[in-house]
């Protein structure tokens, strides 16, 4: 385990602009052949390469007190809060994986990225990411990995960009050759050629994010955390950004842990957070499958005689949303009644244009978790192959 | 050798972007030259108005005063730096996270740095001061040529003594947030016990007792008695490995409480 800090992954494109990567001659593929498209499955490495245990961090707060007479209190007697970031977490990641680390604004995601990446110790618990603990380890530890925070740059703020990607380059000991070649990529996928030359305060924050990606990836890590990469992207840049990642996690078979709150389909993989808690572990398709309930069918009608008959094929417990005067929602629950049955019913009374089947949105299951009502349901589902962090 | 070379590149690296970040602040510099020459020239009149023609102060005649005077203010352009507010904000800020994840010591990249920056200062201040000075006012050269390079290896030490304090200080803001007050504070009571504002024989004798035994008066105290060519050559040697040995315990010093320190960061939002 110790020796797979070096062991880099070698790239199968012969002209891969990441081949220079062998850290004075002792690279070695520390990759099973069978991972090379990125899709791990966890029966196929024994250890993985990241493993947290029971791990908690909590912040103590200073609590001011109100008005006046509070902030002369505050100068004497301070009242302290104990506030618990990361409950218990525990869950373990492996190489080429890629995963979504999902919850609401507050839910402990970024402390958790922190502690990962060396930034904060733990109050308690184990992090060992390839043999390493980040916060004891933290210069040996950060050669190995690339880190974007979405509210924050690792480029300096007053110098052009290319000065801090040659700051970097030094800093990673990257040669000048693999530095080029990389740079050149970057510029292929990401299209920064234009605005290297510019200072980071004058960039608009879609090039800052392409530009900190690029930093974070210059040393090609085997290891890739993302805080919030898209935060205030438009669409485009977006969808830039999460094809250049799913890129990444292909071509070179990079670990990437990503927080978000908007759930693009991104990862197969997801962990949902909240109150410091882990919810949630397994794949996203499962998430679906055991928590999908609400289906709606959209039904457009003939003509507008047909209401009243949609009307009485939904009096049984079924919700009808009227969308206009042809249009017509119906919300069912899908374990009260089969999708097929209904669209029977409802082909047999009414006359009917065009039907539309829809799910319910990922947005809504994930709201139904945080809002803890499908955390009730889970455990009696949950298959063995299925990890929940602590549902107590 | 060669491994030595490379752990330090980074470092070099840091120096450079330190100096090319200023030169984003050029103007910065143009004033302050005025600002320096500014304050020599009110120290300049201050003792003039204090002495009388041919009078010696604590051992200090007139033209050595002004030139202690002036030599002080011309070095303080070099050795000082900014490391404390720049790492209170850092940490105010919450981006010394993205320090933290550099394969790098914090505190030598802030030290490599101001470097950068005071190398630039160099050119850019510190010189074109010195020459407004010593056109403008009546200042002395070097006692000797051994003198001076006694005097601009002192400076060196100024600066490291300088760094050091400033990682010092900024590492506070981790469990203080808050430290304005502090560096503004610790700017005073520099300015005070290094000798820059009056040269120590004018303090009290018990006071200058426990001085002795702090570091401050090196920082520009100890170059500037060398430049006068008050100290004969083993006693300027000694206040020289003194000063010295005051870099090594300062920069240990800094280094332990930076890495005690770290266990305790919080980092707000994002």
């Amino acid at each position: 385990m110790a020796d797979s800090l070096d062991a880099r992954r070698v790239p199968q494109d012969a002209n891969s602009a990441f081949r220079g990567r062998q850290t004075r001659g002792r690279a070695q593929p520390a990759v099973p052949q069978g991972s090379r498209n990125g899709r791990i499955s966890p029966l196929m490495s024994a250890d993985p390469l990241i493993q947290v245990r029971d791990l908690n961090k909590h912040f103590r707060m200073f609590r001011r007190r109100e008005g006046v007479w509070g902030a002369v209190q505050n100068l004497f007697v301070r009242e302290y809060q104990t506030v618990e970031a990361v409950r218990h977490a525990t869950f373990s990641i492996h190489r080429g994986e890629m995963v979504g680390y999902i919850g609401p604004n507050g839910a402990g995601k970024s402390t958790t990225i922190k502690m990962l990446t060396g930034i904060l110790v733990p109050t308690s618990g184990e992090i060992r990411i390839n043999g390493l603990v980040p916060f004891r380890q933290r210069r040996q530890y950060v050669k190995t990995i690339g880190v974007v925070f979405g509210q924050r740059t690792q480029l300096w703020w007053d110098i052009a960009v290319i000065e801090s990607f040659k700051l970097l380059r030094r800093i990673y000991g990257v040669s000048q050759e693999d530095f080029d070649a990389r740079m050149k990529r970057f510029d292929e996928v990401l299209g920064i050629r234009g605005y290297l030359h510019t200072p980071v305060r004058k960039l608009s924050l879609g090039e800052r994010m392409r530009c900190d990606l690029a930093a974070a990836l210059l040393h090609n890590p085997p290891l890739l955390f993302l805080d919030e990469p898209t935060i205030g992207l438009d669409v485009v840049a977006k969808d830039h950004i999460r094809q250049f990642l799913r890129a990444v996690n292909r071509e070179f078979q990079t670990t990437i842990l990503l927080t978000t709150h908007d759930l693009d389909e991104l990862c197969r993989r997801i962990l949902i957070i909240d109150h410091g808690r882990v919810l949630f572990d397994g794949q996203l398709e499962d998430l679906k499958q055991r928590l999908l309930r609400m289906k709606q069918i959209k039904v457009v009608l003939r003509d507008r005689s047909q209401i009243s008959a949609l009307e009485s094929v939904s009096l049984s417990g079924l919700e009808l949303e009227h969308v206009d005067e042809m249009t017509c929602r119906i919300r069912f629950d899908r374990t009260q009644i089969s999708t097929a049955d209904l669209i029977r019913r409802i082909l047999a009374s009414v006359e009917v244009r065009d039907l539309l089947i829809e799910d319910e949105s990922i947005e809504e299951i994930v709201k139904r978790i945080y809002a803890g009502e499908a955390f009730q349901e889970l455990p009696a589902q949950a298959g063995p192959e299925q990890a929940f962090g602590n549902a107590d | 050798m060669r491994r030595l070379l490379e752990g330090l590149a980074p470092y070099a690296e840091f120096g450079r972007v330190g100096f090319v970040n200023i030169l984003a602040f050029r103007l910065r510099y143009f004033t302050g030259i005025i600002t320096y020459s500014l304050n020599v020239t009110i120290y300049y009149f201050i003792w003039k108005a204090i002495y009388h023609p041919g009078q010696s102060i604590a051992g200090y005649n007139m033209p050595q005063m002004i030139t202690y005077v002036c030599a002080g203010w011309i070095i303080r352009s070099f050795y000082t730096n900014t490391i404390d507010q720049e790492m209170a904000y850092e940490v105010i800020e919450g981006r010394i996270a993205m320090d933290l994840i550099k394969p790098v010591s914090v505190p030598w990249m802030w030290i490599s740095r101001a470097m950068g920056e005071s190398a630039f200062r160099l050119g850019l201040l510190t010189l074109p001061t010195a020459f407004v000075v010593a056109f403008v006012f009546p200042m002395q050269g070097p006692a000797s040529r051994e003198d001076l390079l006694l005097f601009l290896f002192a400076t060196l030490g100024s600066f490291f003594l300088m760094g050091a304090i400033g990682v010092l200080i900024g590492t506070c803001a981790i469990p203080l947030k808050s430290i304005l007050a502090l560096v503004r504070a610790k700017q005073w009571v520099i300015e005070l016990l290094s000798g820059l504002l009056l040269p120590m024989p004018f303090f009290p004798e018990k006071f200058r007792a426990v001085l002795a035994w702090l570091p401050f008066e090196h920082i520009a105290y100890t170059p500037l008695q060398i430049y006068l060519g008050k100290l004969g050559r083993t006693q300027a040697l000694h206040a020289l490995a003194a000063e010295w040995l005051w870099v090594i315990v300062l920069l240990a010093l800094a280094h332990a409480w930076w890495n005690h320190s770290l266990r305790r960061i919080t980092i707000q939002g994002g």
